[in-house]
């Protein structure tokens, strides 16, 4: 029988009864040709690969990581706490050494959620490696943090939610945004003033294969990984970049899938996005889980494999070395961006289009600019019809005036403002006024 | 009136019951190598003065196919293996005759590379020459579409004795198991039905005209005309049998824990709302895993011969047994000896157990009362701790939907039942320790035999639908045929339970609908290029362990005719 060289925890949770809707790619469906597979190769038999059954996020997980308007039962469903809860599970398992690595095999996804939360992106609403990174840190202190994010799509949203924090380091591998959704993700966006280098973007051209793709992740995030030196690496592991995906445009494989796994040793993953239910899911999950414990995945391919008619042309595998050969720059040498300032803040203001549920929210979002600490931010949204809303962050290292300025705005006169979020992470407290 | 019997490895137990009312019990040594002296002798006993032509039912529990496999006397079997892309079907190698014939089917049931004929002919033909006579054939996804497994039958033709087929064995997934599930099946086929025409012509020789029915893992019975098509299902059916026995004497609806306490392990077994746990796949035998579904038994190495030893200055108990207590003239300080010691039993020779705990105790910090007190702690801990990781393990199993996180009941005991040598004297330790009620039932040394009268037959049937495709299969029972887009989840429920029916009828066992259990019921909407093509539907359905009736305790108070 088979033994995993590296412990490995896998939070299977499909999800059978919810779906964003009958047809949408996010929907019952989305899982149960993994689980067919999982079940036929006997992969839980594995010694040292376990099942295990997500936790439940809670309001205060997700007032840790969100700013949710106007509250958390708006933008949360079940569905959307238990996919969270799933990832909790992964850092968990981890954390306590039960498993060496864990993977949460969870949806609905969450990469396209960002700091503040009015509605649905992207098929996301909350973050959901964002909720787990934030439950690591309350619960075990400062880590530093690496989340490669290997979904088609860029991971907007969770770029948006560490963007000033520089122990975070934000890398997102994904199809050129001139040419998908979101739209976003390009090389010149490499983090806030505070945390400037620690967000990188690798737009991959349209049609990349196993070689281009596995040339980025040698080439840009391994060298940057060991530079960094994370506590924990996370993947955000989407499975879009598949050649059957329906949605994208790219022509990776399962076997690209678990030799990405395999180099880049993620101590957790956490499924994000991935349409290709029938052709690819049930390869590339079984390949990653077989990577991630240290398992055996040659044998590991889809029935229509050709490694020929999906190589990238030569062109193609041109451009990604080039770019490549730039990208570590923006790490290792980053240049401070124009940012804009206004009496001692960084001031951002934004148009952020939520498509799924058709709202468009403006938010203008303040961050002090103090050398006590990693700065007060305030957000100020307004979503339509919907209620206008003030979130205040106060930092982990908050600095006394910080801290007296954010709850002096936290209480003040309400100012057209409905809706009050506190995010107190000095003082790990959580509430709306 | 029925009669049950356990084959043991030490022991043959029988009894006779009729209706709640046991008649006879008795318990004879077990002659191995001819478990039908063993059988007979029992007979004779719980027979005399009865009429054996008012039996209608005799269930018997016996270890033949699990002694076969592990004293290596079973036939070597032509293991024909279809594989296909995944984890490599080399790791599930099993036998001398181990063949992989390439070929694959997908998750769906689609043919993706048709089976290679040269090499499947290669491979019988190495098989024939090397005389063997019975076979596996399993391919990867075979429950979805039995093709390749039908073809290599096919092929075999004469030259296979015994044929198991993958898709047989069990509608469920999981490729591994399947092989090994069909290579014990056929490895202990001879064996079993050597022994059955025997058993049947013996019977005859008691003029007993019953129907005979076979023991399960999973606590219930198949008909004898099933075990010899799935022999490898009568494995490991002891334990279960007991635990049917308890539930027959101590009926419970509520939520209950079985101790079956020996002299070297415990055995702890769970029971939800009157059904037993089962093993979430199968059983393993030899350390391999199978389809053949088991109750849940978790063993822990604590019995009255447990070995008492000190080791950094603590007092730990088993999981070592050296040989009998030493109040039985045993040669080290025991489990048993401590509660001697303690005066909570009074076994055998107490001075031998004082005396031998003495001499553990000398020259360490503590006198031979706390030595036993000690001891007696930590064997109730180990047991109290089993039981906990046992209560987390079943309330922690993996759910698949919101609906199951939020509304699952949590599955709670109130309740511990103990049977076994040393029950009476940890009855009053454990209710302590635990909180629960604690039931020592009486004539627990023939519960085994109760329960494999008492017990009634389970069976088991996954269907699955596929309106996209147009396919309905229900692998064991071997219908695979094609469907109306129109067929709904109500549908394949209904015709999933009527087919469980036919099946059981076909062997002489009649079964109401409503005495089927519906555990699975799932129907997903399969979408293509954003639109819906039809309706994956998935249902499983059974014929849970029961017993026929709850035996009636005030009229047990008969003489267990021990012959051992």
């Amino acid at each position: 029988m088979l033994t995993a060289k590296s412990s490995l925890g896998v939070i299977f949770f499909p999800a059978y009864d919810w779906a964003i809707s009958e047809t949408h790619p996010e929907r019952e469906e989305r899982l149960l040709y993994t689980q067919d597979q999982f079940r036929e190769e006997g992969l839980f038999d594995i010694q040292g690969i376990t099942e295990y059954r997500p936790l439940r996020a809670s309001d205060q997980d997700i007032l840790r990581t969100h700013f949710c308007f106007p509250t958390v039962g708006d933008i949360c469903t079940e569905s959307h706490r238990i996919s969270a809860g799933g990832a909790i599970q992964a850092a968990r398992l981890v954390m306590e050494k039960e498993t060496q690595s864990a993977f949460a095999l969870v949806r609905p996804p969450g990469h396209h959620a960002m700091k503040v939360v009015q509605g649905n992106r992207g098929f996301c609403n909350i973050n959901i490696e964002a909720v787990m990174v934030e439950w690591i840190r309350e619960r075990y202190g400062r880590k530093k943090i690496a989340i490669v994010d290997t979904d088609c799509h860029h991971g907007d949203g969770t770029q948006d939610v560490y963007w000033h924090d520089p122990d975070v380091l934000f890398i997102s591998l994904h199809q050129d945004g001139r040419t998908l959704y979101p739209g976003s993700g390009f090389p010149n966006e490499i983090g806030g003033p505070k945390a400037l280098g620690k967000t990188m973007n690798i737009p991959l051209p349209p049609n990349t294969s196993d070689e281009g793709y596995l040339h980025a992740i040698e080439q840009v995030v391994l060298p940057i990984l060991a530079d960094f030196k994370p506590d924990l690496v996370i993947n955000s592991a989407g499975q879009d970049n598949h050649y059957s995906d329906p949605i994208t445009n790219m022509s990776f494989s399962a076997q690209g899938y678990a030799r990405l796994n395999e180099m880049l040793r993620p101590d957790i993953a956490v499924l994000e996005g991935g349409y290709s239910i029938k052709g690819a899911l049930p390869y590339v999950n079984l390949g990653i889980c077989l990577a991630m414990a240290g398992c055996d995945y040659s044998n590991v391919r889809e029935h229509d494999y050709d490694p020929d008619t999906i190589r990238e042309q030569e062109d193609t595998m041109n451009y990604i070395k080039r770019l490549c050969r730039q990208l570590p720059d923006l790490y290792f040498y980053p240049k401070p961006g124009n940012y804009e300032k206004e009496a001692g803040y960084f001031v951002r203001e934004r148009e952020i289009f939520y498509d799924t549920d058709n709202i468009l929210e403006n938010q203008r979002e303040e961050l002090r600019d103090c050398d006590q600490c990693s700065g007060v931010r305030f957000v100020k949204s307004r979503a339509g019809w919907k209620q206008a809303c003030y979130g205040v962050e106060l930092p982990w290292d908050c600095c006394p005036v910080c801290e007296q300025e954010g709850y002096a705005r936290f209480h003040q006169k309400n100012d057209g403002y409905q809706v009050f979020q506190m995010i107190d992470r000095k003082n790990k407290q959580y509430t709306y006024r | 009136m029925r009669i049950g019997i356990d084959i043991g490895g030490t022991h043959t137990d029988g009894v006779l019951i009729d209706g709640k009312n046991l008649l006879t019990a008795a318990k004879v040594p077990t002659v191995h190598g001819n478990l039908l002296e063993s059988i007979s002798h029992v007979l004779r006993l719980i027979l005399s003065g009865h009429d054996p032509k008012m039996i209608d039912t005799l269930n018997l529990s016996t270890t033949l196919s699990t002694n076969a496999i592990v004293t290596g006397r079973i036939e070597p079997v032509g293991v024909l293996v279809v594989g296909g892309p995944g984890i490599a079907p080399e790791v599930f190698r099993i036998g001398e005759h181990f063949h992989l014939i390439p070929g694959s089917l997908d998750h769906l049931g689609t043919e993706t590379t048709p089976l290679d004929k040269k090499r499947l002919n290669e491979a019988i033909v190495d098989c024939v020459e090397k005389n063997v006579r019975s076979y596996a054939a399993v391919a990867k996804f075979s429950p979805r579409n039995p093709k390749h497994e039908n073809t290599i039958k096919q092929s075999l033709g004469d030259k296979a004795d015994f044929v198991s087929m993958g898709h047989l064995v069990s509608g469920n997934l999981n490729f591994g198991r399947r092989i090994h599930t069909a290579y014990y099946n056929s490895a202990v086929w001879r064996t079993f039905m050597t022994f059955s025409t025997a058993l049947v012509e013996s019977l005859r020789g008691f003029e007993i005209q019953a129907e005979i029915n076979i023991l399960k893992a999973d606590g219930g019975t198949m008909p004898l005309s099933r075990a010899l098509e799935n022999p490898v299902q009568s494995i490991f059916s002891g334990p279960a049998a007991s635990v049917m026995g308890i539930l027959a004497m101590v009926p419970s609806e509520s939520d209950v824990l079985i101790l079956d306490i020996g002299g070297t392990t415990t055995d702890i077994a769970l029971f939800a709302g009157g059904q037993p746990l089962l093993e979430r796949e199968g059983i393993s035998i030899e350390d391999r895993p199978t389809l053949v579904r088991a109750i849940h038994v978790e063993s822990i190495g604590i019995g009255g011969d447990s070995q008492i030893r000190i080791e950094d200055n603590t007092v730990m108990v088993g999981p070592q047994r050296l040989g009998p207590c030493m109040a039985t003239a045993g040669p080290a300080p025991a489990l048993m000896d401590a509660f001697n010691v303690l005066g909570l039993s009074h076994f055998a020779d107490s001075h031998r157990s004082l005396e031998g705990m003495e001499k553990l105790a000398h020259g360490q910090e503590l006198d031979a009362r706390q030595l036993a007190k000690a001891a007696v702690d930590a064997a109730v801990n180990q047991i109290s701790s089993k039981i906990d990781a046992l209560i987390t393990l079943v309330n922690s199993k993996p759910v698949y939907t919101i609906h199951e996180i939020l509304e699952e009941r949590k599955i709670e005991p109130t309740k511990l039942i103990v049977i076994g040598g040393p029950a009476m004297v940890f009855k009053e330790l454990l209710h302590n320790r635990l909180g629960m009620e604690v039931v020592v039932p009486p004539l627990h040394e023939v519960a085994n035999a109760v329960g494999a009268a008492l017990t009634r037959t389970t069976a088991h049937l996954a269907l699955t639908a596929d309106t996209a495709t147009g396919m309905v299969s229900a692998p064991r029972v071997e219908v695979f045929r094609s469907v109306s887009k129109n067929y709904t989840l109500a549908k394949a429920v209904e015709e999933a339970k009527a087919l469980l029916i036919a099946d059981l009828e076909k062997v002489g066992v009649a079964i109401s609908a409503e005495a089927i259990q519906v555990t699975q019921a799932d129907s997903f909407n399969v979408v293509e290029d954003f639109y819906t093509v039809g309706r994956n539907i998935r249902v499983v359905v059974q014929l849970q362990p029961a017993v026929m009736s709850a035996l009636d305790m005030t009229k047990v108070d008969i003489p267990v005719i021990n012959q051992s």
